[in-house]
């Protein structure tokens, strides 16, 4: 019993070390001033990051709105209030799934991708390359894929929920007829622009910075080996998925809890 | 510390866990000379070369790099000490999002201010020294491993360090390329004035472009000698090595219980 309570602890110290370990890794990336090269390599990195995440996230929002509409008229029009299919659909994506699912889709397609990168960098010998070139590979490597992701995800939340309202108005409107004043209206009177659309963006950025050091945190300190990077890939995307999820439930509670 | 000294490694302790790689390690590495060390796998060569880097830290001892305690740095004054040497990775640790021009250019734009011009010629002349001037713009992906190698050596020597250290520069290379590579390690050192340290266990090429040889084993040093004098040596453990007998002082076996102990069933 001892035994259980003293590896308890010493697993408990061991995950607040590393924890440690990383925020100060990402204070020594971040507490830099930047040189007008580093301005390149972020817009080098938005574009990996950002703009290659597009798709997956275009495709996802689309389908997903698409579904919201059917099930929202589904339920509604039981009761005879179809016409407010359109807060229904906007509500729930800009408060909850637009977040929640971009930050996912983004914790799969790019911290995967940040983590496999800096860990493959690793392994190859390139981080320590730069180290003897005198070029500390926190501020080269890890900044810009950390900046990158910070303001990458609040934007493609954005475009989310955008695509995902015209996936709902497809549905809705386009096919089951519901009256386009009444989608566009209902939706304009129940979206409050602080209270909702700001909020949502607030997740994100939370949900960014979960994401994106986890994501360069497990490429950096993973062991260099074929094994060592498809663990610490795997790491990234499960600890960002479930810190992306418990996160979120703090948040909403924090957000819409006395609004319940 | 010999005048002459380039490195000085004076009594250096170093573990990985509990192991011990390095137990009171001492050599010496002099200017202008080209230095091969040498071991079986597992010896420690990258590690004392990480350690000479500044990569790694000894757990005791001191390593001196330009008469300089390389461990009681701070990370400004290793960076100017870095900037003073090169290092060719056993991978070529070639930037892969750079081309070969840019990879070579690498170090000069981070540590010189130079005209456009200045730096492309730099850097051609530098690739011309290898002899792979005309792949300027390919991509490390579209190298051979002989070609990548020799990229890694023109960035090395871009910024005309005093010192070059060579991770195992002949692994994984054909007869062609390590002639080369052999041959532009001993240009380059006597056309620059450098020092070169290499790590190796390929004894032949290592030994035939040596100034001195040093052999590790058992965490220490076993001899430190010219080539010739090592290839005469009577010492059982250079003997092994040299002649690349399976079993010696250096056992064939890893640490184990007897065979007998561990056969199960009476099988035999």
């Amino acid at each position: 019993m001892i035994n259980l309570i003293a590896d308890l602890g010493s697993g408990l110290l061991g995950k607040l070390v590393r924890i440690g370990q990383a925020l100060l890794m990402l204070l020594q990336a971040t507490i830099v001033r930047p040189k007008a090269s580093s301005f390149s390599r972020l817009i080098q990195q938005l574009y990996v990051v950002g703009v290659q995440s597009l798709i997956i996230i275009l495709v996802s929002a689309l389908f997903i709105g698409m579904v919201l509409g059917l099930q929202g008229y589904t339920l509604l029009a039981a009761y005879g209030t179809e016409q407010a299919v359109g807060q229904m659909v906007a509500l729930t994506l800009v408060r909850e799934l637009s977040p929640v699912v971009a930050a996912l889709l983004f914790a799969g397609r790019a911290g995967s991708a940040l983590t496999a990168e800096i860990g493959l960098m690793k392994a190859t010998e390139q981080l320590a390359s730069l180290e003897m070139f005198g070029v500390d590979p926190l501020h080269r490597i890890v900044a810009p894929r950390f900046w990158a992701g910070i303001i990458s995800l609040p934007l493609l939340v954005a475009i989310f929920s955008l695509v995902g309202i015209y996936g709902g108005h497809l549905v809705a409107v386009d096919w089951l007829g519901v009256y386009s004043g009444s989608y566009w209206g209902n939706m304009q009177q129940a979206v409050d622009f602080n209270g909702d659309v700001l909020n949502g963006m607030v997740k994100a950025l939370v949900f960014a910075f979960l994401i994106s050091w986890t994501a360069v945190y497990q490429g950096y300190t993973c062991v260099p080996t074929s094994q060592g990077i498809s663990a610490a890939t795997t790491r990234t995307v499960v600890y960002s998925s479930l810190a992306i999820l418990g996160f979120d439930f703090i948040l909403t509670a924090l957000m819409f809890g006395g609004t319940v | 510390m010999a005048i002459d000294d380039i490195i000085n490694i004076q009594n250096v302790s170093f573990y990985r866990d509990d192991r011990a790689i390095f137990k009171n390690l001492n050599c010496a590495i002099s200017t202008g000379k080209i230095t091969a060390i040498m071991g079986p796998s597992g010896s420690g060569k990258t590690t004392l070369l990480r350690l000479i880097g500044g990569q790694l830290n000894p757990h005791e001892g001191q390593i001196r790099l330009f008469d300089q305690d390389i461990a009681a740095l701070n990370r400004k004054q290793l960076n100017q000490i870095r900037a003073r040497m090169g290092v060719l990775f056993q991978s070529g640790a070639l930037f892969t999002d750079l081309s070969v021009f840019e990879n070579v250019a690498f170090p000069l734009r981070e540590h010189m201010h130079l005209s456009a011009d200045e730096l492309y010629n730099k850097v051609l002349l530098k690739l011309e020294a290898v002899g792979l001037r005309g792949a300027r713009d390919l991509m490390p992906s579209q190298l051979s491993g002989g070609m990548a190698r020799r990229v890694a050596l023109a960035r090395a020597v871009a910024m005309e360090p005093e010192l070059i250290l060579y991770d195992e520069p002949f692994a994984g290379q054909d007869p062609i390329a390590m002639a080369v590579l052999q041959r532009l390690i001993k240009d380059l050192n006597s056309a620059m004035n450098l020092t070169s340290v290499l790590v190796s266990h390929d004894i032949a090429e290592a030994c035939a472009i040596a100034d001195q040889v040093i052999l590790l084993g058992e965490g220490r040093v076993l001899v430190q000698d010219t080539p010739a004098a090592l290839q005469a040596s009577n010492d059982p453990a250079v003997k092994q090595f040299i002649h690349g007998e399976a079993d010696g002082v250096i056992p064939f076996h890893f640490a184990a219980p007897a065979l007998q102990q561990e056969l199960r069933g009476g099988s035999e």
